[in-house]
């Protein structure tokens, strides 16, 4: 090694073999040790995930039967199940992103392709970064004096509305990020061929960002999946059946949240079931996204 | 080395005389009269004068920065994406000045098709890549659209190897196909002037001499404008070749008259490879 170095080196300073050595076992060292602290964070987090998986399915699958599915909640004792509360957030979940969404997009079209340099742009970038993390309690509380106090009441309507101010500033973000990562060169071949700018926006870059823009709805659909908070100021929840949009509607947060504190065993086992049914609803979500929005070859 | 000092005695108006000198035989499908280009406040194009011939190549050489690709994009208004780019002067085409406030610029761009220095290929199929272009212009029904896809493919060379899988994603093509769906898309929309801008630079050598070889066959159809790092190949496709420097057009010149007998120093210096 030493000598080959100083052949080649022959015309300038001679390389000090020893030195290089000592340096070389020096970086081998710290090598390791960084490596040995990054494999300790990633086994520290993934703990805590596999934890949180292994309690959830322990204590929650063995509360699992077709009655979870086909009876509503019920007082302690009687044989509930959660159907008004899956019902509920599928309903409350599905039109807060319906409602969400649209703007959500639309705000990020106009930050990415229209607010180049302007003030206004950069003030709406900030407030729904803002936004983005806002305390949820806070949403809840802003739309029960938007919602709740006006019309008289707590309503399904206005849990919706509560998780679609959740939805908006992650869907603007992504759809932000993922058009700004659209080549120049993609946008102008477009307006190239004579197409006027919105053409080139919705038939070439939503096509091209799609897959980004359906991850960050998708993780916005997680988001307000388990979100109890803005819930609980606006639907409140229901014990009863009801699909009615304008009365209180029941949701699986707002459940866990009632019946985890509770002291009656069955209700505390429903509340396990309840987030064992959050969380992997939510994943069977992102597995068939994933094989749908798989390109195609 | 030592002649780079006499750069600055260039004589401004040279290029526009040495348009007329050497007169194409066939008319100026576009003609370029005292063009500037700035961007912001920094002028990237000095007083052009040149006319393209119409059915002709016309390739523009120079070192990085000389300023070819920046009328390339004058010609079909790509500057006017940019705020802060603004051209002055004349760019005459039908009796028309195609940078004047006012002109349509989609329809402008539906004469005047470009193809970009890398692949553009839309996220989308082979079919529809070319059938985007022509639904902003057209409204043909399926078996049209068919026939013009099938024709524009031909014309590209393209037609053979993907006639199987139109309605594959164009993503899955080779960077010499993309290319060549690229200029289908670009001569579907049936335009009189094509621009290309460094068309093969992305390209390997086998894929390069068939975008040469379609570029020969393009003109009888189409007036050409191309901008070319490659000496060789403004030799083998121009017909026409103009040589531009910090912005000028030093010498505009029949391509056989330019490589062997450059009126001006720095084209001979520039063609020899003594700079740029």
């Amino acid at each position: 090694m030493t000598g080959a170095s100083q052949t080649i080196h022959a015309s300038g300073p001679a390389r000090d073999g020893k030195i290089a050595d000592r340096l070389a076992r020096k970086r081998r060292f710290q090598n390791h040790v960084v490596q040995g602290l990054c494999l300790f964070a990633t086994a520290i987090g993934l703990a805590f995930l596999v934890l949180i998986l292994a309690t959830l399915l322990h204590l929650g699958v063995k509360g699992l039967s077709l009655g979870v599915f086909t009876t509503v909640t019920k007082p302690p004792g009687s044989n509930g199940g959660l159907l008004n509360a899956i019902l509920g957030s599928l309903i409350q979940t599905a039109l807060g992103t319906a409602i969400g969404t649209p703007i959500g997009l639309l705000v990020g079209t106009y930050l990415a392709e229209y607010s180049a340099g302007s003030k206004l742009g950069d003030a709406v970038r900030f407030v729904s970064d803002v936004l983005l993390s806002a305390p949820s309690i806070l949403i809840g509380l802003f739309v029960y004096t938007l919602l709740v106090t006006p019309f008289g009441g707590f309503s399904g309507w206005a849990g919706s509305v509560a998780l679609a101010v959740i939805v908006i500033p992650i869907v603007v973000r992504t759809t932000e990020d993922m058009l700004r990562l659209i080549p120049v060169a993609m946008r102008e071949a477009a307006v190239a061929l004579g197409a006027p700018k919105w053409k080139s926006i919705v038939f070439i870059c939503y096509r091209a960002a799609r897959d980004g823009i359906a991850t960050g709805v998708l993780l916005a659909i997680a988001r307000i999946a388990g979100e109890t908070a803005p819930l609980l100021f606006t639907s409140l929840g229901n014990l009863n059946w009801s699909v009615d949009l304008g009365k209180p509607m029941a949701s699986l947060p707002v459940t866990i949240y009632q019946y985890a504190g509770s002291p009656f065993d069955d209700w505390v086992q429903l509340a396990w079931v309840a987030a064992l049914l959050i969380t992997f609803g939510v994943l069977a979500l992102n597995v068939l996204a994933r094989i749908v929005l798989r390109p195609r070859s | 080395m030592s002649t780079t000092t006499k750069f600055g005695d260039a004589r401004p108006g040279i290029g526009a005389m040495s348009v007329r000198a050497s007169a194409p035989l066939h008319e100026a499908r576009i003609s370029i009269r005292n063009l500037d280009f700035y961007y912001g406040a920094n002028k990237a194009l000095k007083g052009i004068n040149l006319d393209f011939p119409a059915g002709q190549v016309t390739a523009m050489i120079g070192p990085s920065g000389c300023g070819k690709s920046t009328l390339l994009r004058v010609l079909n208004r790509m500057y006017d994406l940019y705020p802060g780019q603004r051209a002055t002067g004349e760019v005459m085409m039908d009796g028309e000045n195609i940078i004047a406030p006012g002109m349509d610029l989609n329809q402008l761009r539906s004469r005047i098709g470009m193809v970009f220095q890398k692949p553009t290929p839309f996220p989308m199929s082979i079919y529809d890549n070319i059938a985007f272009g022509v639904k902003l212009h057209e409204t043909l029904n399926r078996a049209q659209m068919d026939e013009r896809v099938e024709w524009s493919l031909t014309r590209a060379a393209l037609w053979g190897e993907v006639k199987d899988r139109l309605t594959t994603s164009a993503m899955g093509l080779s960077g010499g196909q993309q290319q060549r769906l690229c200029i289908a898309r670009t001569i579907a929309v049936r335009p009189e002037v094509i621009l290309l801008d460094e068309p093969t630079s992305a390209l390997d050598p086998i894929s390069t001499l068939k975008i040469e070889e379609l570029i020969d066959e393009l003109k009888h159809d189409f007036t050409i404008a191309i901008v070319t790092h490659n000496m060789q190949q403004a030799a083998r496709c121009a017909d026409q070749v103009a040589f531009f420097y910090l912005g000028e057009m030093v010498e505009v010149a029949q391509a056989a008259q330019m490589f062997t007998a450059p009126k001006e120093k720095r084209t001979q210096e520039y063609i020899t490879g003594r700079f740029g």
